[in-house]
């Protein structure tokens, strides 16, 4: 019920953080029709972003081509049904594939975007028009996307996530990868000059518009994977080959061997071809999950930016992020047990976002991994990076708990400092997770039947990411209720603390959390009417 | 390996536990018959119609049986639930086999559900359901009086507008 009230207005963005009068887009938004919006700019021409810009008019091709694909993989898979092709068939599938490309025209033909105010806008819609707003003073993060198809077209995909549960965020696709790159800049840098305080803003501002001529530099229109390093302090760099062994040596690789090992077995037993055609889509899910890990992660690179740590990674599809600082909600550490062997490991943060993505769900759910396979010293440098001094697990669980955990005791156990909670576990797959204190947002403390009969207890933290909880798990019942007892005021603390420490993020977080939880993606004012004139004049 | 049980309802004395309402008990038993006889009558016939008519009988009262069990089991369910209201977070307490307690910052509440479904509301009574940031915190009342659910809520929004901290 009380999700945005009236005291706490959901667009607090502030001060205007962007020269542009606001005032102006008046005037080109009032033709009522919504397919004409004013002076339409050359599409992404980022200088002036207070104007409407259009998307670029090669986009409905990109953001079909996945369409494209799977249609593509659909036809193959009925001539190998039918054994001949039907001519009704094609023309079902050519009608479809215009039917889908004259939707993409019209999505794009409507589709329109500005900033003003530090708030980026975007309209869209036919039929329902949908306006939403995003305040850039709650982005948690900016990625530029690139599918296979927009690298060839030179094209990149703007994507904003928000902290909100439930939605998508904001997308832009396409623009021009030079121009996304440099939007990404300025989108940045007005988020810090939005959460900062107001004369910062004024100050930040021309300092962004001076950074944003040298990034443009740095990312010549030739795509950023050839030139591997993001602009800032070089921290981490994936070795390919390591990338490829690692995979192999995962539960994936595990996986895949094991379908590949039992469709030869059976192709050899059975002597018939047929019984590939039922064995063909497991095998082909197989090969696609490796694909997709050895494609999202390949050649990740990690600097330190002053926006924050800055992410490129991809084969065909290459994504660009930037994580802001203090958005981190966990880090995590993972060690699986023929990764230990050769002393690598993987180390992950988890931000605040959409839990699932409605497209790339699988994507969505696996943390984003800052070091995919990497070296320990690699793991505890960006771990230096990431959190200031943690606290390394060094309290090992009690020898009761030995009944109840017999194998992963042996990894068993936690620790934490005024800022932050370590706890690891897990026998096969190691995995160590911090928490800072100032993210957790609610503590629990569970004893099972088990438990109870060895006087154990477990603690639990949860933070906003989207799977890691800190457990502290099977602690003596006294150790469990004393944890419990002094983590909630240690966490507030900590929350009081950020305040004065990093006055800018703290606050500017702060600010408009409370309207944001609920809906901050689309920070509640999202005007939709049934035709043009209606969303607009609400935006009079 | 001594059973050292004080859970987390140790009785810290700044703590004072206050309890759902006494009707919750009422509204879970209505509930469980609710199950219980439609399952007992038609696994009871259906057992009856393909088998023979003692096996029906037989599964029927026995599933019977296996609710009226379960009953004695509610009593000690509804009884763990508790909810205590400190100076910056609340707690939740509950569970018999599993035991859990949930402490909430104010500050972290992002939204507070009221809700009542049919048997809740024939009783006048509702559950309280507190989200945070965090899909994995799950804080529930349920059966509080209708009036002091109103209330709590209103109290708590109140004081997580207060104590509003940023994610």
């Amino acid at each position: 019920m009380t999700g945005p009230e009236p005291g706490a207005p959901p667009g607090i963005p502030g001060p205007p953080g962007i020269p542009g009068p606001p005032g102006i887009p008046g005037p080109p938004s009032i033709p009522g029709p919504p397919g004409i919006p004013g002076p339409p700019g050359r599409a992404g021409r980022p200088e002036d972003i207070a104007t409407w810009h259009r998307l670029h008019p090669l986009s409905p091709l990109v953001r079909t081509g996945r369409h494209f694909m799977g249609l593509g993989v659909l036809v193959i898979l009925l001539l190998f049904a039918n054994q001949r092709p039907s001519g009704s068939d094609l023309v079902i599938d050519l009608v479809t594939v215009a039917f889908l490309l004259s939707a993409g025209v019209i999505s794009w033909l409507v589709t329109r975007w500005q900033v003003v105010g530090g708030v980026l806008r975007i309209d869209t819609g036919l039929l329902r028009r949908d306006s939403r707003r995003f305040p850039l003073s709650q982005v948690q993060a900016i990625d530029v996307v690139q599918t296979g198809l927009a690298r060839v077209l030179g094209l990149a995909e703007l994507r904003l996530r928000m902290a909100g549960a439930d939605s998508s965020g904001g997308r832009l696709a396409c623009l021009p990868l030079a121009h996304a790159e440099q939007l990404r800049q300025r989108l940045l840098s007005m988020a810090q000059a939005a959460g900062a305080a107001t004369p910062a803003a004024g100050a930040a501002t021309p300092a962004a518009g001076a950074a944003t001529p040298a990034a443009g530099a740095a990312t010549p229109a030739a795509g950023y994977l050839e030139q591997h390093a993001p602009p800032g302090r070089l921290l981490f760099r994936l070795r390919s080959e390591r990338l490829a062994g690692a995979i192999a040596l995962s539960r994936t690789g595990a996986y895949a061997g094991a379908v590949i090992a039992a469709v030869v077995s059976i192709v050899a037993l059975a002597r018939s071809p047929a019984v590939v055609g039922y064995l063909l889509p497991v095998a082909f899910g197989v090969v696609l999950a490796v694909w997709r890990q050895f494609n999202g992660e390949y050649g990740t690179a990690v600097s330190a930016a002053p926006e924050g740590l800055r992410l490129r990674s991809g084969l065909v599809q290459t994504t660009a992020e930037t994580i802001r600082p203090g958005r981190v909600q966990a880090v995590r550490l993972v060690e699986p047990l023929l990764w230990r062997a050769f002393g690598w490991c993987r180390l992950e943060v988890d931000v605040a976002g959409p839990r699932q993505r409605r497209e790339n769900r699988s994507e969505a759910q696996r943390l984003r991994a800052l070091i995919p396979v990497g070296s320990r010293a690699d793991a505890e440098e960006m771990l230096g990076e990431l959190l200031a001094a943690p606290p390394s697990p060094s309290r090992p669980a009690p020898p009761n708990a030995r009944w109840k955990a017999p194998l992963v005791y042996h990894f068993l156990a936690w620790d934490s400092d005024d800022r932050y909670v370590v706890a690891s576990r897990g026998r096969v797959c190691r995995k160590t997770s911090w928490v800072p204190l100032e993210k957790v947002q609610s503590i629990r403390w569970v004893q099972g039947p088990v438990q109870r009969r060895l006087g154990l207890a477990s603690v639990r933290l949860d933070v906003a990411g989207r799977r890691v909880t800190a457990s502290i798990a099977d602690r003596d019942v006294a150790e469990a209720q004393e944890i419990l007892g002094r983590l909630p005021d240690l966490a507030r603390a900590a929350r009081g603390g950020s305040h004065f420490a990093s006055g800018g993020t703290g606050d500017g977080t702060g600010d408009g959390t409370r309207a944001s939880g609920r809906d901050g993606t689309r920070d509640g004012t999202r005007a939709s009417g049934r035709d043009g004139s209606e969303g607009m004049v609400n935006r009079g | 390996m001594s059973v050292v049980d004080p859970g987390p309802r140790a009785e810290d004395p700044g703590i004072q536990w206050q309890r759902p309402s006494r009707l919750l008990l009422r509204a879970r038993r209505i509930q469980a018959g609710l199950v219980t006889v439609p399952v007992a009558l038609g696994a009871g016939i259906i057992a009856g119609a393909a088998g023979s008519r003692e096996l029906g009988l037989g599964l029927g009262l026995g599933l019977l049986l296996a609710g009226l069990l379960g009953e004695r089991f509610l009593a000690r369910r509804v009884a763990a639930w508790g909810y205590a209201e400190r100076r910056d977070d609340l707690m939740v307490r509950r569970g018999v086999l599993i035991r859990r307690l949930s402490v909430i910052p104010y500050g972290r509440m992002q939204f507070i559900d009221v809700t009542a479904g049919p048997v809740e509301r024939s009783l006048g009574l509702a559950t309280l359901r507190m989200h945070t940031a965090a899909a994995a915190s799950d804080a529930r009342i349920p059966g509080l009086d209708g009036a002091v659910a109103a209330k709590l809520r209103d109290q708590l929004a109140s004081l997580g507008e207060a104590q509003a901290a940023g994610l």
